[in-house]
């Protein structure tokens, strides 16, 4: 009887993918349980030569997610084109007749932060694969989205306690405080 | 005249059938340094281990030199060989810092500088120059690279296809899977579980834009996640490397741009 329960708990323990993985699972996870779970921290190693399963199994089907396909694409190329007017406008208008134009400079500011994420949710899926990395890679998709959000919030105030964008990047050209009466100068 | 011209040719071609003038040459020597890692004893650490070839007793090709060693100096270097003119794809290495096959790659006659000879970048080696390319067949099998339909010609015997259509095959029917391209590609290295890499996505598009296949929303479909596909930065070291002299970075974005206007 006692030989036969522990075949079988050696058993289950080789094989947790059919039998033991849920059962552990529910007893190791109570929520009252102070312990942090470091296994979270770890990464995954990937199998030797990146081949899961057997020899002759299929690859594993991707879901089909056309956010993350096609249309992730589509807004990259979207935004890279849309910055090409929306910095040559404003660049003409501070050039030509020194004119700000609010609503483009509001445009152009958005644009370029959605294009930001964009391009940083690229890199991130390249280099800190969720497959690897697990919890470091949605950490890193977190910081990505509060980073973009706090973004937004700096452009709300750019645009709307200050002069915009543009007018920012002028100041670096313009020097303000030129008939400030410092003593010395005058 | 004649008759001495010929019995000038008859004793050049003796000449040449005979194999002791070779020797009067000074010998060319060019240094090899060759992989090796064996399987057999896993702890000792990957080498790169020098031979040295004469170059006037040798064929023109990589591929020359490696046999001529594997055949005269170390029968135990291991590397993998079949046709030994670029129509199998099995002697895909990398030569001299290139991804390359060694039947196509000429040997740099200047003997000053040594060629080194590695297996197929950021894979799994199995011994010596031969990698494990389980992972890239399977990514090739999962592309469903067969004709696909749903209706039989009309005729029941042959699926016709205008010349046009089929020009568009020319440049991808072409590539025959050396994985050259696909181990060259960066994407390829950080996310080969899951990027299918451009061998492979040139063979997806091959079946795309066949015109007798009926199933490319299926296949347009399977590519629509952030892996598969979107891994492919337009690097463009797969066409660079290319020992077929092919474009699977254009064949890749082919497909984007397809699968960008649904």
């Amino acid at each position: 009887m006692l030989r036969k329960s522990f075949n079988l708990m050696v058993r289950k323990g080789i094989s947790p993918f059919f039998a033991g993985s849920k059962a552990v699972q529910i007893s190791a996870s109570r929520s009252i349980s102070l312990k942090p779970k470091f296994e979270k921290l770890k990464l995954t190693p990937p199998p030797p030569g990146g081949v899961e399963g057997g020899v002759n199994d299929d690859l594993k089907k991707p879901e089909i997610d056309f956010f993350h396909g096609s249309y992730h694409w589509d807004y990259e190329r979207i935004t890279a084109v849309a910055l090409i007017p929306l910095t040559m406008i404003p660049m003409y208008g501070a050039i030509a007749s020194n004119a700000m134009y609010p609503m483009i400079d509001t445009a152009l500011c958005c644009t370029l932060l959605i294009h930001a994420q964009l391009g940083f949710t690229s890199c991130i899926i390249d280099y800190i694969p969720k497959r690897k990395f697990g919890i470091w890679h949605r950490l890193a998709m977190l910081t990505l989205y509060s980073g973009t959000a706090f973004g937004l919030y700096g452009v709300y105030e750019l645009e709307t306690n200050n002069n915009g964008l543009v007018d920012l990047i002028c100041k670096l050209w313009k020097n303000e405080e030129a008939d400030l009466p410092i003593f010395s100068r005058y | 005249m004649s008759g001495l011209l010929r019995s000038n040719v008859t004793r050049a071609a003796l000449r040449r059938g005979l194999a002791t003038e070779v020797g009067q040459q000074a010998p060319r020597l060019k240094t090899f340094k060759i992989y090796r890692w064996s399987p057999d004893k896993p702890a000792e650490k990957p080498r790169l281990q020098e031979f040295q070839v004469d170059l006037n007793k040798c064929g023109p090709m990589v591929l020359d030199a490696l046999l001529k060693i594997k055949d005269e100096q170390d029968g135990t270097l291991t590397l993998r060989r079949s046709c030994r003119e670029g129509i199998c794809g099995s002697c895909a290495m990398n030569i001299g810092g290139r991804n390359t096959l060694a039947c196509l790659c000429k040997i740099d006659p200047d003997t000053s500088k040594e060629s080194k000879i590695y297996p197929l970048p950021h894979m799994y080696v199995i011994k010596d120059l031969v990698p494990d390319l389980t992972q890239f067949y399977k990514q090739y099998k999962s592309v469903q690279p067969y004709l696909q339909r749903t209706s039989v010609p009309a005729d029941g015997k042959e699926n016709l296809q205008s010349i046009a259509d089929r020009k568009k095959l020319d440049g991808l029917y072409e590539c025959i899977l050396c994985a050259c391209c696909s181990t060259s590609c960066p994407s390829y290295w950080w996310n080969q579980e899951q990027y299918l890499g451009p061998a492979v996505l040139m063979q997806a598009y091959r079946w795309l834009i066949d015109s007798r296949d009926q199933a490319s929303k299926m296949r347009k479909e399977m590519l629509q996640n952030s892996m598969s596909l979107y891994r492919c930065h337009t690097i463009m070291n797969c066409t660079r490397t290319c020992p077929k002299g092919l474009n699977p970075g254009l064949a890749i974005q082919e497909i984007k741009r397809s699968m960008a206007l649904e």
